[in-house]
């Protein structure tokens, strides 16, 4: 490894699968100590350029190069050894080894063939703190929250040494504060002269913490520019092509008739007694770092686990949510914002899973034909588009699953309140776009809808009032119209930021 | 890989012909190779003795394969049969009716589910581990049962071991509408479908309004019953309890049959067709190597070759799926 960190050029890189172009003549640049987002949509050429540079796939045409070392062949070993680390997107931490153990993996020390324990961990201890991280190296992994173990994911790849540290989304399925400590992290990165490519959805981040934007489209470059020069709106309009509506459409206030009522919600250590009323067509919006209390919300309106007091009513109707079956009948649905975790079923298609929760399926005795029916007009309803007459439902993008999930849990008869926890995470800006609109129209239908969300941005467009939760604590309550960005993020990240 | 699929969508080819394509051919392939090299198996008494012989195995691996697509798994099922064969023979020996032998004979089945399924989901132990405890306490309580002697039960049941219906043994048509009831409800009913849910995904199962636990029960209980069926069926046919003719070593060929019929060994994907299929497929070749009159002593090491090839396939064919 050269003392003097090393600038990362890559040219002209090409790559077809089969006849489908990914990637075409694109550039890419990092240099020392510069954070470059990599932006686009689905199926943009993200991953793929990502591959390239990591060495799992090779490219048809173009070079890569790290300083004056050429890396065109040098596999996923290879590129790691020239010094390019990735953190991908799905952890590769062992949740049931210590934080150390994981940062060591595969390169424990030892001394005369046994594992040399007291190195293990004061070499992550080192590793962390140097990073300004506070964690514990002797932690199990699966005690940690999201956030942490991204954080661990990041310091093993820094310790590994390299110039260039590839980012694959680490922010995505995680909250405000969770993501303000990555944020801090990656910029300490920076500082040491790292070059980091940081591949994100979120608009919003890549506004305040890169240095540079690329722009993919299409296999393409759409743009390449300083972050400074740049505004959200060009962000959108590189990476779709054309305008989406981001601001937050005028929608007419009037007296609702209370729908969707909790009093009281409380579980001791996570969530503080929490009273919120939700009308009939109204949005509220719980806005909270992702574990924190509107994960909470999620786990007890769903029946997952009881709450330790608290009542919901809906429509003036007592609802018991532990009796799940019977709380779907009355019309509240608790849709995840988990969507193969606890939402879908991956081992089935698209019709099963959109039929699974409909009224069809809870008759007795099973006709295909008929889910093929309705399963065909509710993907219509909700936009679900599919290249196969009924594919797995994994073979989708998860723009589309999102959408398979909307449909499952927000069709059939009787809906009149729902809960959508992170009805957005992880889907592109025009899946986003649809999403909000299937949001706003159930709502004009006079649903009440509560959402659970850490995304300031889509909080801002869709609510008619937020309640801005933090450690469990209703810290501020805003009427839409009132709220701005900067009241909203000031209150989430409080201290923290 | 997408055009792959494609064109196999475009040609009009049954799902369930893609799905056990593989198997159906290695079952043919075993088949004409026997029909060939010997000249008893291809006659209609050979054939009709085979299915004859595996219709036991069938109906343990119907309910089986119910069980297993919820993810669940029952390693007791051929020593719940070892029990109930037992004490079935020692209620007519002594003088118990047939048919109150019988119903004893399912009750307890449906008991032994009863236990496992409480045991799974009320403590959350593995069914594995669970199974193959209470496994190996039935192995012994058979013994115990039998007091370590066949019992005989002479001629009491023979009108079930063999008779006949439309010139089929009666014991193939039982195992023949267990099946095809088993396939039903697997693909046309809410209790087969919530089965398959509650497989692919537990959590998004709960939370759909499926009560899991009650359901898992019933899998249990479903397939304890099916093992009192599945041990009168054997003792009807042997016309004596004897030790060691049940017990694990039925239960293994059970299991092998479920898995070579590409059910997911952790459930929520499996069809009735390749369990039938598979357990078919095992008893061919059983009989394959007695018309060949290959030493018996390899009837194992071939089951478990037919296993281990039929798991790898099903791996490689889930993973290329992804």
């Amino acid at each position: 490894m050269s003392s003097q960190p090393r600038a990362l050029a890559m040219r002209g890189i090409a790559k077809r699968f089969g006849g489908a172009v990914a990637l075409q003549d694109v550039d890419f640049d990092a240099a020392p100590g510069e954070i470059h987002a990599l932006l686009g949509m689905n199926g943009a050429g993200k991953s793929t350029l990502v591959q390239v540079l990591s060495g799992a796939i090779r490219a048809d045409a173009g070079s890569v190069q790290l300083g004056d070392t050429h890396l065109h062949h040098a596999g996923p070993r290879g590129a790691r050894e020239a010094g390019i680390s990735t953190v991908y997107q799905k952890r590769t931490l062992v949740p049931s080894l210590s934080v150390a153990e994981n940062i060591f993996l595969g390169e424990l020390p030892r001394r005369s063939g046994a594992v040399d324990w007291r190195r293990v961990v004061e070499g992550a201890r080192e590793a962390l703190s140097d990073l300004g991280i506070d964690i514990d190296p002797r932690t199990r992994v699966d005690r940690l929250g999201p956030g942490q173990q991204t954080l661990v994911e990041i310091a093993r790849e820094v310790r590994r040494g390299g110039d260039v540290i590839i980012l694959d989304e680490p922010t995505a399925s995680l909250g405000g504060a969770d993501a303000a400590l990555i944020h801090d992290l990656v910029r300490r990165l920076a500082e040491r002269k790292r070059a980091v490519v940081y591949i994100s959805h979120h608009l919003e981040e890549v506004m305040q913490l890169s240095d540079r934007v690329t722009v993919l489209r299409d296999g393409e470059v759409a743009l390449t520019s300083p972050t400074s020069s740049l505004t959200m709106r060009d962000l959108v309009e590189a990476m779709v092509g054309s305008d989406v509506v981001v601001e937050r459409p005028s929608r007419p206030r009037r007296e609702r008739r209370p729908m969707l009522t909790i009093t009281g919600l409380a579980v001791r250590g996570v969530l503080e007694p929490l009273d919120i009323t939700v009308g009939a067509g109204e949005i509220v919006a719980v806005l909270g770092p992702a574990g924190d209390g509107q994960t909470a919300l999620f786990r007890h309106l769903s029946g997952l686990a009881p709450a330790d007091a608290g009542t919901v009513t809906l429509d003036g109707d007592r609802v018991d949510p532990r009796r799940i079956a019977r709380t779907l009948q009355q019309g509240l649905r608790s849709v995840s914002g988990d969507r193969l975790g606890s939402g879908l079923n991956p081992l089935a298609t698209v019709n099963e899973n959109i039929a699974a929760l409909a009224p069809v399926s809870r008759r007795r005795l099973i006709s295909w034909s008929r889910i093929r029916r309705e399963a065909l007009e509710l993907r219509q309803r909700f936009d679900v588009v599919t290249l196969h007459a009924d594919p797995p439902v994994t073979s989708l993008s998860g723009g589309n699953q999102q959408k398979v999930l909307l449909a499952k849990w927000l069709s059939g008869e009787g809906l009149r309140a729902c809960l959508l926890e992170e009805p957005t995470g992880g889907v592109d800006v025009r899946a986003k776009a649809d999403i909000h609109e299937l949001i706003e129209a159930m709502a004009a239908d006079g649903v009440a809808v509560l959402l659970a969300s850490s995304d300031v941005d889509e909080v801002l467009r869709l609510a008619d009032r937020v309640i801005v939760l933090r450690g469990g604590v209703v810290i501020d309550e805003h009427d839409a119209d009132d709220a701005n960005h900067h009241d909203i993020n000031h209150a989430l990240l409080g201290g923290i930021s | 890989m997408t055009a792959l699929t494609i064109s196999r969508r475009r040609v009009a080819v049954p799902d369930w012909l893609v799905q056990h394509g593989g198997l159906l051919a290695v079952l043919v392939s075993v088949c004409l190779y026997l029909s060939v090299s010997t000249e008893v198996f291809a006659t209609t008494p050979n054939i009709i003795n085979v299915l004859r012989q595996v219709a036991v195995i069938g109906v343990l691996a119907a309910g089986l394969t119910l069980l297993m697509a919820s993810g669940g798994l029952d390693f007791s099922l051929g020593s719940q049969v070892a029990v109930i064969t037992a004490v079935a023979a020692q209620l007519i020996a002594n003088g118990t009716s047939t048919p109150v032998a019988m119903v004893c004979g399912l009750a307890l089945g449906a008991v032994f589910g009863l236990v496992n399924g409480f045991v799974i989901t009320f403590f959350g132990v593995a069914p594995f581990v669970t199974t193959l405890a209470t496994a190996t306490i039935l192995d012994g309580v058979a013994l115990v049962a039998m007091q370590g002697q066949a019992i005989s039960i002479s001629d009491q049941l023979t009108w079930l071991g063999t008779g006949e219906v439309l010139g089929l043994p009666l014991l193939l048509v039982i195992a023949g509408v267990v099946c095809a009831a088993a396939a039903v409800v697997l693909r046309w009913t809410r209790f087969g479908r919530d089965a398959l849910a509650i497989g692919g995904n537990h959590v998004a199962a709960r939370l759909g309004g499926i009560a899991v636990m009650r359901h898992t029960i019933s899998l249990y209980v479903l397939n304890g019953v099916l093992a009192g069926v599945a041990a009168i069926m054997l003792l009807s046919r042997l016309g004596a309890a004897s030790p060691g003719t049940a017990g694990l070593h039925l239960e293994l060929t059970v299991v092998a049959a479920v898995v070579i019929g590409g059910t997911a060994l952790y459930g929520g994907s499996a069809t009735v067709l390749g369990t039938v299929l598979g357990v078919v497929l095992l008893g061919v070749v059983a009989n394959g190597i007695n018309l060949l009159q290959i030493d018996s002593f390899y009837q194992p090491v071939s089951v478990g070759v037919v296993l281990l090839v039929a798991a790898i396939v099903n791996h490689l064919r889930h993973r290329s799926a992804h």
